[in-house]
């Protein structure tokens, strides 16, 4: 008697412990999702971080239940914002689009059962969660033993990051199904491409720089002492600027790394906006250039940042034109968008809302990076609010509703469920107004307090107006984290009594995971072999039943109209 | 009974067993679909592919490259700024370490060309020489170090002897799994392993050779920076 060979007859495995269900997993979707969590805590841990920022800028004496208690000294608060910074760019602008959904929809999207290298992949998220036990216990030790455990941690994060980045490299190069060739990939699996890419360049140099201060730090060596620098010049030209190898090592990371946080975001705006508006990306091998093109020029931006500081006098002009010839893809990517939703028979859903947010965000945080690339500006506005209120709006937040939007639409292929929409277009709403509430005036801040030392207006008729503003944007703040504990509510709500999806493509999406249940079984695709057979953005192909045919689909089992 | 057995069935069964009958008709991968027809029917799971080890160390390769650019970088810019540049007297043992290295690389080659002739032996026996040869870098090195402490040049004495200790040391850790990725070859069962040997030889040499060429490169940077 013939039987069938395969899965089908054998008895399920047992369940396994927690421990190798949840912790030990090697499933790049399980670990999609702890990346998923880590951000989450961190944003909100983050989030505090600012709020208590805020109380002390506008309300200096005011007591603080947990600060107060460490001894409220300026060191204390000097950390705040430091640690405030790498949780949100590390742990939650690096981690979320990036290590979270990327691992999650990577191997999905392209049809893989697994990332290339499973075991690395676990190892590197748990070295990403004792980077952050690392960073949050940094804040609770004493100053000089905090920034040696500050610095360890970040180089445990980048080691990690390094390690993610080449399994996704090697992921999306070697693992993809058949048929899925690279004009067929989904702009996200391309955003997530060639951010490894990048990550693989950028953070090793930054681990670089972390192993030279650690030196500096353990072993009394003077790679970056200021002091020993002067000290080993003649005297005649001590007053010269230092050379400023730290700065130029950082931003050669950090600035990069703000591309880092927003590629994966673009990509995941293009994909969500196409899916939304049913409609072809405009001109997609353009748009695949444009986010090549964002990596490429952001490799080679460092010098932006460093006009203030002495650089070869015709540097600055080089960095200016890179700077500014970042717009061009920029712009590509713009258009696209738009294009794409010219005339699109659009539903607005909470989704589609918070990649809209992005776009707006990221236009008008871009328009003030214009202001930047000029060397005179940059070099001038030594007030901080311009440039706080610019990178915030434009990295920050931007990158924040990209995550959302993503969040909201793939959170049925995550866990069969919808995130409520009432609830999210509140949060939207309330988000929305509250981040322009407190960056905006930002802007205004900077160029006003700008003013005074410039000018020399008198101080006091603009303190007037500081102070009030400061106010303005410390409610600001309360309105966009209230804002967040709505959707901390929809989203545990949801998790636990949410409405359930009755179809396993509630989109009507046309990459390759919506193929499978939602969520998909443990080895992705059960027992057919992926393929694809068409690019990633089939919508209202001429004489098709439906208004899309997803990737999985053979040319000859595609519904005809009749 | 064979009565029972439906055509289709056999067609399944076919395609389900490895290598036997029809099971290799899958076209190659990343080839346009020409004739995508059944193939969705195709049950076999397809295992990860051994390139991607030889695509993971090319990309890992360009990393490491460019932590030690960095570290160059920043010697090349504390070099030229400092006024005061004491240089460290380089341990003459360097020499010999340098030429161990590339020694290494070439056993290597002879290790890895033995083992296409299908000689397992002598590829073995020189795989080990080979290893040894690295375990002897690592001592010669340490040695070089323990020469400079002697001297009272430690890592701390000045800018130019910090740069020695941390480009010997990182390369050091580096060089260690090189060695590592040697004994493993030369110990791992590849019987039932997902790559071949002499797939994981080829990857092993490729990162060992890329150790001796950096080791080369910032052995000039810190002798030419004198």
């Amino acid at each position: 008697m013939v039987t069938y060979d395969g899965d089908a007859h054998q008895p399920p495995t047992p369940r396994a412990g927690f421990v190798s269900r949840y912790l030990g997993s090697t499933d790049h979707k399980t670990i999609g999702l702890q990346y998923l969590c880590l951000a989450l805590f961190s944003v909100f841990l983050g989030m505090a971080m600012s709020m208590v920022m805020r109380i002390h800028l506008v309300w200096p004496g005011a007591h603080t239940p947990f600060l107060s208690a460490l001894g409220d000294t300026p060191e204390r608060y000097a950390t705040l914002p430091l640690l405030h910074g790498s949780l949100m760019v590390f742990f939650v602008l690096t981690a979320a689009p990036q290590l979270g959904f990327g691992n999650y929809l990577l191997p999905l999207q392209i049809g893989a059962r697994e990332m290339a290298f499973p075991v690395l992949n676990l190892c590197s998220f748990w070295a990403s969660v004792a980077s952050l036990f690392g960073t949050a216990a940094a804040f609770l030790a004493a100053p000089q033993n905090g920034i040696t455990i500050w610095i360890f941690s970040v180089s445990i994060f980048l080691a990690a990051a390094l390690c993610s980045a080449i399994n996704f490299s090697v992921t999306a190069i070697d693992l993809r199904a058949k048929g899925m060739t690279l004009p067929r990939l989904p702009l996200t699996v391309w955003a997530w491409l060639v951010n490894a890419i990048l990550g693989t360049l950028i953070f090793s140099i930054l681990l670089a720089s972390c192993a030279g201060l650690l030196s500096d730090r353990l072993f009394s060596t003077h790679f970056f002492s200021a002091a020993h620098f002067l000290a080993s010049q003649p005297a005649n030209v001590a007053a010269d600027p230092l050379p400023a190898l730290w700065q130029r090592l950082f931003w050669f990371f950090a600035q990069a790394e703000v591309y880092v946080a927003m590629l994966p975001c673009f990509g995941i705006v293009s994909h969500l906006i196409a899916t939304f508006s049913r409609k072809p990306v405009w001109k997609e091998r353009l748009v695949v250039l444009a986010l090549c093109a964002v990596g490429l020029v952001g490799f080679c931006v460092w010098g932006q940042h460093m006009f203030s500081s002495g650089l070869n006098p015709f540097s600055p002009l080089v960095f200016s034109v890179l700077a500014a010839s970042l717009g061009v893809p920029a712009t590509i990517l713009l258009v696209s968008w738009f294009v794409t939703l010219w005339n699109a028979p659009i539903r607005f859903n909470t989704s589609l809302l918070f990649a809209l947010g992005f776009v707006s965000l990221f236009l008008s945080g871009g328009l003030s990076g214009v202001f930047l690339a000029g060397q005179h500006f940059a070099s001038t506005s030594g007030s901080e609010n311009f440039i706080v209120g610019h990178f915030h709006l434009v990295m920050g937040v931007a990158a924040t509703f990209a995550i959302l939007s993503a969040l909201f639409f793939w959170f049925p292929k995550l866990f069969g469920r919808r995130l409520n929409e009432s609830l999210g277009k509140t949060h939207f709403w309330l988000t929305f107004a509250g981040v322009y509430c407190v960056f905006m005036p930002m802007h205004w801040l900077g160029l006003v307090s700008q003013s005074v030392k410039n000018a020399g207006a008198d101080p006091s008729s603009i303190a007037a107006w500081i102070v009030p503003a400061s106010s303005f944007i410390t409610a600001g703040i309360f309105i966009t984290i209230f804002a967040q504990g709505i959707f901390l509510f929809n989203f545990l709500w949801t998790l636990l009594r949410g409405e359930r999806i009755q179809e396993d493509n509630p989109w009507r999406a046309t990459t390759l995971e919506w193929s499978v249940g939602s969520p998909p079984p443990a080895d992705n695709f059960g027992e057919e072999e992926p393929a694809a057979h068409r690019g990633a953005y089939e919508f209202g192909v001429p004489g098709a039943a439906e208004d899309f045919i997803p990737q999985h689909i053979a040319p000859d089992r595609v519904a005809k109209a009749n | 009974m064979p009565g029972t057995i439906a055509p289709p069935d056999i067609e399944l069964i076919i395609k389900d067993s490895r290598g036997g009958g029809g099971g290799g008709e899958r076209p190659p991968d990343g080839g346009d679909d020409g004739n995508d027809g059944d193939f969705d029917r195709q049950r076999r799971k397809r295992p990860a592919p051994p390139r991607r080890f030889s695509t993971a160390i090319a990309i890992a390769m360009v990393s490491i490259l460019m932590f030690f650019m960095a570290l160059a970088s920043a010697f090349l810019v504390l070099h030229h700024s400092s006024h005061v540049w004491v240089a460290v007297h380089l341990p003459r043992i360097l020499w010999v370490n340098t030429a161990v290295l590339i020694g290494s690389s070439f056993v290597l080659e002879r290790a890895r060309g033995r083992l296409s002739l299908g000689d397992d032996l002598n590829f073995r026996k020189l795989w080990l020489v080979s290893s040894v040869m690295g375990f002897l870098f690592v001592a010669g090195q340490l040695v070089a170090w323990r020469q400079l402490a002697v001297q009272g040049v430690y890592i701390a004495s000045n800018q130019a002897s910090s740069f020695f200790y941390i480009f010997s040391g990182a390369h050091g850790v580096h060089l260690l799994g090189g060695v590592a990725a040697l004994l493993f070859v030369l110990l791992h069962n590849f019987e039932k392993s997902q790559i071949s040997v002499s797939l994981a030889a080829e990857i092993a040499s490729y990162y060992w050779h890329f150790m001796d060429g950096l080791w080369m490169f910032l052995f000039a940077l810190l002798y030419l920076g004198k």
